[in-house]
């Protein structure tokens, strides 16, 4: 028992025999022992083997009464101790030591695998030059409310309410699945996590807010607590999902009335209110929001009286978004425009997505528009959609569009097809904007210029 | 030995040579005959060592005499006549049933040979034989025992569905009698085969135990290891119903209901029926069977978990009868669980005194304080007498007045919870919301950052102004909870200067800071404990604490030192409470006993034996009249503190019970442990109310709010839970769980509410 039964760490001895014959016949031959008869070996690993469980199962006991779930070394000294046997000295739970193999003795085959504990060499000179000691601080306790009245706070030191949305979606699928209907979804969002009054404030919020049941001035008033007031952030979960849901489900009607309008409208003020809202951490539903914006600025069918203000304020906000959200949330450029020029350059994809994408890439900025209109050759898509000679709010945007990546020039001198420069740029021109735009381009040669060169100081 | 599998001496055998024991004079012509045959007949066998010996036997010639055991009966030809008759005449005497097999009890025949004069052989092979009894080596074949538990287990899979529940508990004594036979013997691949074929049929309640035996390789173990010996020793009882124990008599003796013909060797083989033999001799050496009239069905599951087991050796045993758990504490009797009386003076004072602050307050609410101060005794409880409590002095203090005073005015303040209002109301609705507020505590969680290895316990004092903790680095830090100082005193005074409140506060350290550390224990610190005496009203005088250096040490919160060491465990003390009222306490230790201490003696005042492993944890009943002690023997007792006599057992959890608690109203005791349930006693019939279950680790703390309608819980899987102690037990269709995160001990403290954290 002595020697052996320490040397290896408590593992469950579940299959007998993990203490293995060699084993013992090394420590015999340590011993000057040479020789030990199987029987002896075997018996001997049996026994060690039920000491060592005799000895966790004592030290167990001393886990648990420690209030821990792992065994550690302190552990087995105490369950030595009160076994009546000396502990083994030296073993600390910070530092558990390491076994390592060692290389394999050419020379003598029979050796076998050898291990050996790891000593870390420690130049001294080096850990008096560099290492600063620190004392430790010492033990010290806070105190949080883990629940209040048998609510749990959201608070920083409690973990975030995550079954809680779990069983939140869940109901969202039971509720879906018998019979594919999702019209009763918005009343079931508020879950008892909030506490009473900031449930009443959502319900009067989302009441006020609609505009069946509520005035302007009321609605104002709501915007207005959303965008500067504190403390909204338990809210902010159940707001973003309201906002993604409601425009879901406002555009799958497919209506088009005066009130669906309306009602998309709040649902972009309320999301630029939150936006605006300095004490929230908006961030992580980004997600959320991003999705509903889109559908309102690609939709096809937005009633037609609001259909441009929409468009445009759904542009704005993500011009905002971009602006504020891009350096920390990796990749929101690139997925924002890629969702656009895709809007913007789809065959199938009707005139008012069109619209509605190049209204997003003008509000992200130049380079966005040279990438949507110019190299993916959208402007040309456009333009074979289009009756030659029309003038419409599409060909106007595209118009606009162009006019942003080069303002045209006061006095136009227009590109000669014969020269061989400009011929060269007709060519581009054709190519890149196609006929329809090309022609309307063609009259004035700095811009065109402008318009095709990346570098639009250099064409000047 | 290992060689010796004669079925030699079959009952066929013995009874022949004791039928033809009172024909007297014709064995002794023949028996050259015998002695033939015999030599033959284990030859045959291949049993060298036996024939060699008899051999030996026959050529010394000596007057050697033995019957029933053929090597025994072998030198018996050269016995006179007279001798014969002599040595047979013990048989003679029974002429009532000469067909009986007076050899059944072989201790008796072997105590019987050892006194009579033998060759040295025999004794030689008597004492190989050893203890263990011949019996045993009728039973060295390790197959029979792979074969009758299958057999046993096939019988039991394929009995009614009635009777499957009641069968099914015997598979696990039958599987450690067998696995340990096999062990015995030497067989040990046979042995761990045994265990690696059989061990998934046995419930996983019986683990831990499993996983023991499994490690119990060589027959050494099984003759020192304490859970071998205990099967060996005690009986296992087993609750039956009657028709069901005449099923399992049938089938053990004539094989009907076995599996059908046709699979295996069938029950009319002759393996078969040797398996069967070998479950036999266990059912008799091994188990006893509680046959109740009452049929499965008309049982509760729990009842019938409470009569199985080794009954005889967690139930105290009174005159020889084996008594299982509940008619034991039906026999001992009513408990007076009323709450502890208080003196007619001490009571007077009260009432005055909170007379008078309510007319210097202007305090309408006071006047109904009065009210409290005299609770109507509950019903259905019998209330102790002032003689009946453990004796305390007989005069009371200013402290005492104060600590009344205010546990009147914590009664009008506090917030009463009612989790009953939780059924009733759905969480959705305002209506709800409401509810969910009376029904539930507000939790206030306590974290410790940068301990080292641990911080085992911890307790905030009665009045909330100091919070303790007992680290694994054997100290216990104190916290002022208000911002104060904690002020040790100088040691260097001289005690002639001390006169007065102004000369011991010139004494006093300078300085200090809020927190402060006592040093003294030697191991990791496992429990404190403030005193109680001070209650509410004022801050606690004195501190316990237990360490697994075996002793409990008291400390003084006035000097900040330790004022005594009580050493009489043996072993680390795991737990240490004090009495509601003070003065004594109570010790739970590693080396099986609880002790109960008084404050101003050394030694311990009573011993409670009788766990038959730890006892990791005791609490006092409210009214100090008893003690209650968790054990890892999956028990849990209740004591009567002055006699020390066991008066009721908790029987049983199916893991190491290591924390309880006492509802204040005093009905209920609730328990909780490894097995992760939480089980509600009724004190009053012993008998177990409801089991809680929900918790995914091991539970650490329960504690019931001060009206004994909630309990909480805290566990090793970081949360707290609350339970309601009215409901009904069972599994809830739906645990609202908010995610909480707590690992450690947990306290209530009425009006407060507040949990206790260590460590994250």
């Amino acid at each position: 028992m002595s020697k052996p039964a320490p040397k290896t760490k408590p593992a469950p001895t579940k299959i007998p025999g993990i203490y293995k014959l060699d084993c013992v016949r090394d420590v015999a031959e340590s011993l000057n022992i040479p020789n030990l008869p199987d029987a002896v070996a075997s018996a001997l690993a049996s026994d060690v083997e039920y000491r060592i469980q005799q000895v966790v199962e004592e030290a167990a006991r001393f886990m648990r009464h420690a209030k821990r779930t792992t065994l550690t070394t302190s552990d087995i000294d105490q369950a030595l101790r009160v076994l009546n046997i000396e502990p083994l000295y030296g073993h600390f739970p910070h530092n558990p030591p390491t076994f390592r193999r060692a290389l394999p003795f050419p020379q003598m085959q029979s050796a076998g695998s050898v291990y050996f504990v790891e000593d870390e060499e420690i130049e001294f000179d080096r850990i008096l030059r560099e290492e600063k000691i620190t004392m430790p601080k010492g033990v010290s306790w806070t105190a949080h409310w883990l629940a209040v009245e048998g609510v749990q706070p959201l608070i920083p030191e409690n973990p975030p309410a995550v079954p809680k949305e779990d069983t939140e979606g869940k109901q969202a699928a039971a509720t879906v699945l018998p019979g594919g209907k999702q019209t009763q979804q918005q009343p079931l969002l508020v879950k008892q996590t909030l506490s009473r009054e900031l449930n009443l404030y959502y319900a009067r919020l989302t009441s006020s807010l609609n505009p069946q049941t509520s005035d302007y001035s009321k609605r104002t008033a709501a915007l207005a607590s959303l965008r500067h007031d504190a403390g909204l952030s338990p809210l902010l979960p159940y707001l973003a999902q309201w906002v993604s849901e409601g425009v879901v489900s406002t555009l799958r009607t497919g209506s088009q009335t005066d009130n669906d309008g309306k009602m998309l409208e709040v649902f972009l003020d309320v999301i630029s209110a939150l936006l605006d809202n300095q004490t929230l951490g908006v961030e992580p539903f980004l997600h959320q929001l991003l999705p509903a914006v889109f559908s309102i600025l690609l939709h096809s069918a937005l009633p037609p009286s609001h259909a441009n203000h929409l468009r445009v304020t759904a542009a704005q906000i993500l011009s905002h978004l971009l602006t504020h959200y891009s350096m920390t949330y990796p990749g929101l450029p690139t997925k924002i425009v890629k969702m656009l020029i895709v809007g913007l350059i789809e065959n199938k994809k009707p005139r008012q997505t069109n619209e509605g994408a190049i209204r997003g890439l003008m509000a992200i900025g130049k380079e966005a528009v040279r990438l949507g209109l110019v190299d993916r050759q959208g402007a040309k898509i456009v333009g074979e959609k289009c009756m030659p000679g029309e003038q419409s709010t599409l060909v106007d945007l595209v118009m606009e569009g162009l006019r942003m990546l080069h303002p045209p020039s006061q006095r136009p001198v227009p590109l000669d097809p014969n020269s061989g420069a400009d011929s060269a740029v007709v060519e581009r021109l054709r190519t890149q904007l196609g006929d329809f735009f090309a022609e309307r381009v063609i009259g004035d040669s700095a811009w065109a210029r402008g318009i095709l060169s990346d570098d639009a100081a250099g064409a000047l | 030995m290992s060689a010796a599998t004669p079925a030699a001496s079959t009952p066929d055998g013995a009874s022949s040579s004791v039928a033809g024991a009172p024909a007297g004079e014709s064995s002794s012509g023949n028996v050259s005959d015998l002695d033939r045959m015999v030599l033959e007949y284990l030859r045959s066998r291949g049993l060298k060592e036996l024939e060699k010996a008899m051999e030996e036997i026959e050529k010394s010639a000596a007057p050697a005499d033995d019957k029933g055991k053929q090597p025994e009966t072998a030198p018996s030809h050269t016995i006179s006549q007279e001798e014969l008759i002599k040595q047979l005449a013990i048989f003679a005497q029974k002429p009532a049933n000469p067909d009986e097999n007076a050899f059944k009890d072989s201790s008796s025949v072997l105590q019987e040979l050892s006194t009579m004069g033998n060759p040295q052989n025999i004794q030689n092979l008597i004492s190989s034989i050893g203890p263990v009894g011949a019996e045993e080596i009728l039973s060295l074949d390790p197959t029979d025992k792979h074969e009758g538990f299958r057999e046993l287990e096939s019988w039991v899979d394929g009995s009614l569905d009635m009777y499957r529940p009641e069968f099914r508990p015997i598979l696990f004594p039958i599987f450690c009698h067998f696995y340990l036979d096999l062990v015995q013997q030497g067989y040990r691949e046979a042995a761990q085969n045994f265990y690696s074929t059989f061990s998934p049929s046995i419930p996983s309640i019986h683990h831990a135990t499993l996983h023991h035996l499994s490690t119990i390789t060589l027959p050494y173990h099984v003759q020192t290891d304490e859970v071998a010996q205990r099967f060996r020793s005690e009986k296992y009882t087993v609750r039956m119903s009657r028709s069901g124990f005449s099923l399992l008599i049938g089938w053990l003796t004539e094989g009907f209901g076995g599996e059908p013909t046709g699979t295996g060797d069938g029950f009319s083989g002759e393996k078969g029926k040797r398996g069967r033999a070998a479950v036999m001799r266990v059912v008799n050496n091994h188990l006893r069977f509680d046959v109740s009239a009452s049929s499965t069905t008309s049982v509760s599951p729990l009842t019938w978990e409470e009569s199985t087991g080794f009954l005889s050796a967690v139930v105290p045993q009174t005159n020889g009868s084996n008594v299982d758990a509940s008619a034991y504490n039906s026999s001992k009797g009513e408990l007076k669980l009323g709450p502890a009386p208080i003196s007619e003076e001490l009571r007077a004072e009260t009432e005055r005194t909170l007379r008078d602050q309510a007319m210097v307050d202007h305090d309408p609410g006071a006047q109904y304080d009065l009210h409290f101060a005299r609770p109507a005794p509950p019903a259905g409880l019998a209330s102790p007498a002032i003689s009946d409590l453990p004796p305390h002095p007989p005069s009371f203090k200013t402290v005492d007045v104060k600590r009344e005073v205010e546990k009147v005015r914590d009664a009008r303040k506090r917030i009463r919870l009612d989790p009953s209002a939780l059924t009733s109301a759905s969480l959705n609705t305002p209506q709800g919301a409401a509810a969910r507020a009376r029904a539930l505590p507000s939790i206030c969680a306590y974290t410790f950052h940068d301990v080292g290895e641990g911080v085992p316990c911890c307790e905030f004092s009665p009045d909330t102004s100091l919070l303790a903790a007992g680290f694994s680095e054997s100290y216990i830090r104190l916290w002022s909870l208000k911002g104060e100082k904690l002020k040790g005193m100088r040691s260097d005074f001289q005690m002639n200067n001390v006169r007065d409140v102004s000369s011991i506060n010139k004494i006093r350290e300078k300085g200090g800071s809020t927190t402060r550390k006592l040093i003294g224990h030697s191991g990791p610190v496992y429990s404190v404990t403030f005193d109680p005496i001070g209650g509410s009203g004022s801050p606690p005088r004195y501190l316990l604490s237990s360490s697994a250096d075996a002793t409990a040490r008291l400390w003084s919160l006035d000097t900040m030192t330790n004022v005594v060491a009580y050493r009489g465990h043996q072993n680390p003390v795991w737990d240490v409470k004090w009495s509601p009222m003070g003065i004594y306490f109570a010790t739970a230790s590693r080396d099986r006993t609880a002790r109960l201490w008084s404050t101003d003696r050394t030694s311990a005042l009573r011993i409670y034996a009788g766990h038959l492993s730890d006892v990791n944890a005791v609490g006092f009943h409210p009214n100090s009249l008893y003690l209650g002690t968790a054990s890892s023997d999956c028990t849990a007792r209740l004591w009567d503190v002055q006699r020390g006599a066991c008066v009721r057992v908790f029987y049983r959890h199916d893991d190491i019970v290591s924390t309880l608690a006492f509802s204040p109203d005093g009905r209920y005791l609730a328990t909780a442990g490894e097995d992760l349930a939480i089980r509600m006693w009724d004190l009053g019939s012993g008998k177990c109310v409801k089991k809680m279950t929900g918790h995914t680790a091991s539970v650490y703390s329960l504690a019931f709010s001060a009206e004994s309608s909630l309990l909480v819980s805290g566990a090793a899987d970081w949360t707290v839970r609350c339970w309601d102690v009215k409901a009904a037990g069972g599994l809830p269709s739906k645990v609202k769980e908010n995610g909480t995160m707590v690992n450690g001990t947990s306290e209530d403290h009425p009006p407060e509410k507040e949990t206790e954290s260590t460590e994250t």
